[in-house]
């Protein structure tokens, strides 16, 4: 531990504590528009200086560790000052249309502006006018506003492993695009999103898609229906200033039916039957041998993209089950336009989404149009369905709650993990037991492949076979893994794992891109937590107890795996160029 | 080439130590070749070799006068050590000609009297 | 023992007497029949200024200031024929140069090992390895005083030790030939001239902080400068000098080159790390320090090309002899590259002490315009303007740092009255925007609004707030700022305002620029009263401004005007107004 003193409180702290979380613990919040805890401090923005005694110049909190015996001081006319003035020279550098920006009121920029009191602009207004790019369909690119933190760039670089994003020419000209100068979906771009969910600004934001929600829901001559995705009801909540983890669920079913939907369905219904096909193929693989293992996830777009782009070699690993969104999509417009006698083509399906990604699986391959029409015809994200609720009007807070409807919306335990790391193996492995030896788990829980360590290895007991497994987040953390498969074949060796999830962002789904925003490993934590007691408190925990899940298999897909399953449920997969231009 | 010991340092030292009595340097840097020292160089050489003349002529770095550039630094017996400076071709062969043929000291020409060496 | 007769005017006169002394000097020689034996040679620069028409007599050195014509007879008669000193007349001068880094510049040849080696060469290196343990190099480094050259003048020996000190399976060892500074080119001079001695130098700093390779980080503007370290480590490879076990020691070390790609802000140790290592050339915050993590996260030592070019001298005459060089806290010697307005411009070795006077005046020769010395810039962009009142300030770190400039990497630009201020400091300024990463808000806008007060200054639309506007952006960029260039880049903005406020004034409420250098903030008109209807303005102005002919008269055409000046150059009768 290091002793040291700040605006002359005594603090102790680990040793590599930095001098701004220092100061957060004994309540002083030294402002910064750059660091973000989930990543290393860049120190671009230079608002955090301060004070240390015996150095000539000031330092930066969110970069310089304490050291013994320091002497900061975080405050003083001379600090403040200084930082007003480079909060003055980065709006003067910055659009004032934030009447209309997408981060209105949810702004770091603007926040600093405000605590900063700015009154008046000193300074001559320099905003460039750079194009946007809305290419993806996923994420908006809008470099005028960006005030160059370098916070995107390191999580698509460092974290995600993408290398999307880069900084293009120097000094004032510098502007954040892909490298090359090129569009996004030309890219290396998986669309994730991260970049989104850290930018401190309207800089990079998803594609807003609302319009065409209202649009449906206002058009008489649809039939709208709803899923929302397991992260989102933990996280929605922060939004209307509730705590990180509560779970929202029944009141998001009563307010999506206020909001016009028709009816509303649950993306964990999906998720459950995505495990019947997804711990059958695993079965498929691991006790018949017929196909590769191990057996690879795929219910994250981001993940798929990447694969495709980066590790096309490892096709033949992948699953080729749906994510649980697409095969709610196309069930509600067979299984359930045929039960309920509506013409599919009526029916718009809406899914609410931790993810951007989302928005690009919609019409990723032509598996994705299964049902005759798109399966799934607009994906928001949680963010996104946020402002739907504020400018209806709704008072969240005080809402009452609902189920949400039949066929499609009822869920057990397994199927609402999925939102969390490592929750998609748990599910598939409560069912792959049932699958493998006819018995129910008398525990469900496994416990090793929770939490938020980048990569989870762990081995599991089926009877007496083992079975070794891999969980991956945050797309850096992948190389390890996939690395480890490579050398295996390489070397003719037995294979490290049999089974590996993947998610692209870090925490999984209630990380995701789509989120709301100012996500930290402690509000990761939370998010899963709400998830696991949702999970805790089902009485039904295996997605093969699903009834309903039952009921679809026995009155309309026959068995996983079987024929119907084929055509509706599963995908394919191709190699794509890393840039396609 | 074998490794060199701390003895070879000083054989080729002491080897070079009664080196040519006779010497032109041309300023070779950056500064000298953008100023012209190429041609000089050439011409220099040229003449030297016309006349069949007993010097030694090599190209070395910046010795600091870059306003004065191309920079010839000569010694010749019996002649002080002078630094010609702003040579051009008509020069270089006037040097040759006048300083090391005829051994007089061109006037207008020099920029520096280097003493005691 | 032939006589050699060396003359030259150096006084600061507009007209050179030189020939007029040469025809009345042979005139005498010829009386006493010496023009064959004594020979008198006009010298375009004999090293002395300011002294009136000086004289220099060879073999005997004698060395005569403010020569009058009249003294010609006593000089042959009795220095030339008598060999004997006339005191009177004697000019004391003493070289004020003092050569340890240029030492073999211009002397040897750089693409040939064994010109070094026949020059001492790697003689210290034999030294270090075969006698000195790195700790006893260290104890020699820590008497010599030396600081690092390339401007922040962080101890040498201190600089080692650390890098000694870190733990790790790898160190490297860098030379920063990234020189940017704008007039400053002495490590490409010494890079090109010398370069085993840099070679040396990076050999015996890799021997003390235990590395086994080296890389020279070179701007690929300099060709030159590459091929010959290029050609330097090829020959010193095969001679074994590089490679493993060096003269038989347990001590192996290579080098390669890294080019830099133009970006000054890669002189920055960290942004230079990245891009060796390939990234983009962002500076990172420090700690922790590159002699703890530095090239791919190992313990990196950067030092500058000039700082090495020293090493090797120190190691072979030892420490005291280096220390005994300079002031107090500035030891050794400093090259200067001395550039603008002055009468020679080029590079220059002194001792550390030297007055910036003597090296202007005494050694630059003042300016070329004969003009007074207005101010002189030191450290690049990162340094000030120092003024006329202040040159006889003895250089050192410290010194120039109270003035409100730096030592840098030893750019020295001259400024003469026709130089505006506000003008070179925007110069500067522009400079460190263009060159600006990018990476920190504080440079990378703050530097923009600087440049565009400054541009609204010179145009004449400045307003009285943007001085201490200027100001509240400068101490924001020094405190705020990332690395050195952003925290730096004020600094000729701050000094000229300290020094020259008035001219900002002028600039901003009387919208006159007084050194005629800002061409929205003056005017050329032709003076009627002393124009002769010559046409030299008419026929020399570039722009088609001069209006009218030889008989009803010129005009000025203001709009066409591009204030180029011609015109009033060529005027001999003074009748083009400025102002």
């Amino acid at each position: 531990m290091i002793k040291a003193i700040i605006n002359e409180i005594p603090v102790e702290v680990p040793e590599g504590t930095t001098i701004l979380e220092a100061a957060r613990k004994v309540q002083i919040n030294i402002p910064t528009l750059c660091k973000h805890p989930d990543l290393t401090a860049s120190a671009a923005c230079g608002l955090c200086v301060v004070k240390v005694r015996k150095s000539r110049k000031l330092l930066r909190a969110c970069c310089t560790p304490i050291e013994e015996g320091m002497d900061i001081l975080t405050h003083d006319p001379e600090i403040v000052s200084t930082r007003r003035t480079v909060v003055e020279l980065i709006l003067s550098n910055h659009p004032d249309d934030c009447l209309t920006c997408g981060r209105n009121n949810n702004c770091e920029l603007q926040t600093v502006a405000a605590n900063f009191g700015i009154r008046t602009e000193s300074f001559h207004k320099f905003v460039r006018d750079i194009p946007k790019d809305d290419s993806t369909g996923s994420i908006m690119l809008e470099p005028s506003k960006c005030i160059k933190c370098g916070r995107c760039v390191e999580v698509c670089q460092q974290i995600q492993d993408v290398w999307a994003l880069s900084f293009l020419q120097r000094g004032f000209h510098t502007r954040i695009a892909p490298a090359g100068d090129i569009k996004l979906n030309e890219s290396p771009c998986v669309k994730c999103g991260q970049c989104s969910a850290h930018c401190p600004t309207g800089a990079i934001f998803e594609q807003d898609d609302t319009v065409k929600v209202w649009r449906a829901l206002q058009d008489p001559e649809k039939y709208c229906v709803v899923q929302i995705a397991p992260a989102v009801r933990v996280a929605i909540g922060e939004a209307f200033g509730m705590a990180p983890g509560v779970n929202l669920t029944r009141r998001l079913y009563a307010l999506l039916r206020r909001l016009g939907f028709d009816a509303v369905f649950d993306t964990n219904f999906g998720a459950d039957v995505t495990i019947m096909e997804e711990a059958s193929e695993f079965v498929e693989r691991f006790v018949h041998k017929k196909g590769k293992l191990p057996l690879i996830t795929t219910c994250c777009p981001s993940w798929v993209d990447f694969m495709e782009k980066f590790h096309p070699d490892m096709i033949p690993h992948f699953s080729s089950c749906k994510s649980p969104h697409e095969i709610v999509g196309v069930l509600s417009k067979t299984y359930y336009a045929k039960e309920k006698k509506i013409d599919p083509e009526k029916i718009v399906m809406v899914s609410i989404m931790p993810c951007t990604a989302k928005k690009y699986e919609l019409t990723r391959t032509d598996e994705m149009f299964a049902s005759g029409y798109q399966d799934v015809d607009i994906a928001i994200t949680t963010r996104e369905l946020a402002r739907m609720i504020k400018q209806a009007g709704l008072d969240f807070a005080h809402f009452p709650e609902e189920d949400a409807d039949h066929i499609l919306g009822d869920y057990t335990g397994a199927g609402v993990i999925f939102g969390a790391t490592g929750g998609v193996m748990e599910a598939a492995l409560r069912t792959a037991y049932f699958l493998v030896t006819e018995k129910n788990l008398g525990k469900v829980d496994f416990m090793n492949v929770r939490g938020l360590k980048g990569v989870k290895e762990a081995s599991i007991m089926i009877d007496s076979t083992k079975i070794n497994v891999a969980i991956a987040h945050g797309l850096a953390n992948v190389e390890y893994v996939i690395n480890r498969i490579r050398e295996a074949q390489k070397k003719g060796e037995p294979m490290p794992y049999d089974f590996i999830e993947v998610m692209a962002c870090p925490g999984g789904c209630i990380g995701g891109g789509g989120q709301p925003y100012g996500v930290t490993d402690e509000i990761r934590l939370l998010r899963s937590k709400g998830l696991y007691q949702d999970d805790q408190e089902k009485s039904l925990r295996c997605s093969h107890d699903n009834a309903f899940v039952q009921k679809l298999y026995n009155e309309f897909l026959g068995k996983p795996l079987g024929k119907r399953s084929h055509e509706l449920l599963h995908t394919e997969y191709k190699s794509r160029p890393v840039y396609s231009r | 080439m074998n490794k060199m010991t701390v003895e070879d340092l000083k054989k080729i030292k002491d080897g070079r130590a009664n080196g040519k009595k006779n010497w032109i340097r041309v300023g070779y840097s950056t500064c000298g070749i953008a100023a012209g020292a190429d041609e000089v160089f050439a011409t220099l050489t040229e003449e030297i070799k016309k006349q069949n003349l007993d010097v030694e002529i090599k190209k070395c770095g910046c010795i600091g006068m870059c306003y004065a550039e191309p920079l010839v630094e000569i010694q010749t017996e019996g002649l002080p050590r002078v630094f010609y400076g702003k040579v051009d071709k008509d020069t270089a062969a006037k040097i040759v000609e006048k300083h090391i043929g005829g051994k007089m000291l061109l006037n207008d020409r020099i920029y520096q009297v280097k003493l005691n060496s | 023992m032939d006589k050699k007769v060396f003359i030259k005017d150096t006084s600061a006169g507009a007209k050179d007497q030189t020939r007029d002394f040469y025809t009345a000097f042979i005139d005498q020689l010829r009386q006493r029949k010496l023009e064959n034996s004594v020979q008198l040679i006009r010298v375009a620069d004999i090293g002395v200024y300011n002294q009136g028409i000086v004289v220099r007599i060879t073999p005997d050195d004698f060395l005569y200031g403010h020569v009058e014509p009249k003294d010609i007879p006593r000089i042959i008669d009795e220095s030339v024929v008598g060999g004997k000193r006339i005191d009177s007349l004697v000019c004391h001068h003493v070289s004020k140069q003092f050569r340890i880094v240029l030492r073999n510049c211009g002397v040897i040849d750089p693409e040939n090992i064994d010109d070094y080696i026949a020059a001492d060469g790697y003689q210290a290196l034999a030294k270090v390895l075969t006698e000195m343990t790195p700790e006893q190099v260290l104890d020699e480094m820590k008497k010599s005083g030396l600081r690092g050259r390339g401007g922040a003048g962080y101890p040498t020996w201190m600089k080692w030790k650390m890098t000694r000190q870190a733990q790790a399976d790898r160190k490297f060892m860098i030379c920063n030939g990234d020189e940017g500074d704008p007039g400053a080119y002495m490590d490409r001079s010494v890079l090109e001239g010398d370069p085993h001695s840099v070679i040396e130098g990076m050999m015996i700093a890799g021997y003390v902080i235990g590395a086994s390779l080296g890389y020279f980080y070179i701007r690929a503007e300099y060709p030159l400068a590459i091929d010959r370290i290029q050609k330097a480590i090829d020959q010193a490879r095969e001679r074994g000098l590089l490679g493993e076990k060096i003269f038989g020691t347990s001590f192996s070390f290579d080098l390669d080159i890294r080019l830099g790609a133009g970006a000054f802000v890669c002189g920055e140790e960290t942004a230079l790390i990245a891009s060796i290592e390939g990234k983009r050339g962002y500076p990172r915050p420090r700690p922790p320090f590159p002699s703890v993590k530095g090239l791919w996260e190992k313990p990196t030592c950067i030092n500058n090309v000039e700082t090495l070019a020293n090493i090797s001298a120190i190691l072979l005459r030892g420490g005291d002899w280096f220390s005994a060089i300079g002031t107090d806290t500035s030891k050794g010697t400093k090259v200067f590259a001395v550039t603008g307005k002055v009468k020679n411009s080029g590079l220059v070795e002194v001792p550390m002490g030297t007055t910036l006077s003597e090296i202007v005046m005494d050694i630059s020769g003042g300016t070329a315009s004969k003009k007074r010395v207005k101010a002189v810039q030191t450290g690049g962009p990162s340094g000030g303007m120092i003024p006329e009142d202040f040159l006889n300030t003895p250089v050192s770190y410290e010194t120039l740092q109270k003035l409100g400039s730096i030592m840098g990497s030893g750019g020295m630009i001259v400024m003469d009255e026709n130089d505006c201020m506000v003008d070179i400091a925007k110069f500067y300024l522009r400079f460190c925007v263009d060159e600006s990463c990018g990476k920190c808000a504080p440079c990378r806008i703050g530097g923009t609004q600087m440049l565009n007060m400054l541009e609204k200054i010179s145009d004449g639309t400045g307003v009285s707030d943007d001085i201490p506007r200027l100001k509240r952006v400068s101490a924001a960029m020094q405190n705020a700022s990332l690395c050195g260039l952003g925290q730096t880049a004020p600094n000729p903005v701050l000094s000229s305002l300290l020094y020259f406020e008035d001219e900002y004034r002028a600039h901003i409420v009387d919208k006159k620029c007084p050194a005629c250098r800002c061409g929205a903030l003056f005017r050329y008109a032709i003076i009627q009263d002393k124009c002769v209807n010559c046409g030299l303005c008419f026929r020399n102005c570039p722009a088609g401004a001069i209006l009218g002919d030889k008989q009803s008269g010129y005009t000025i055409d203001e709009d066409k005007c591009t204030k180029c000046g011609r015109c009033f150059e060529v005027c001999r009768l003074n009748a083009i107004f400025r102002g």
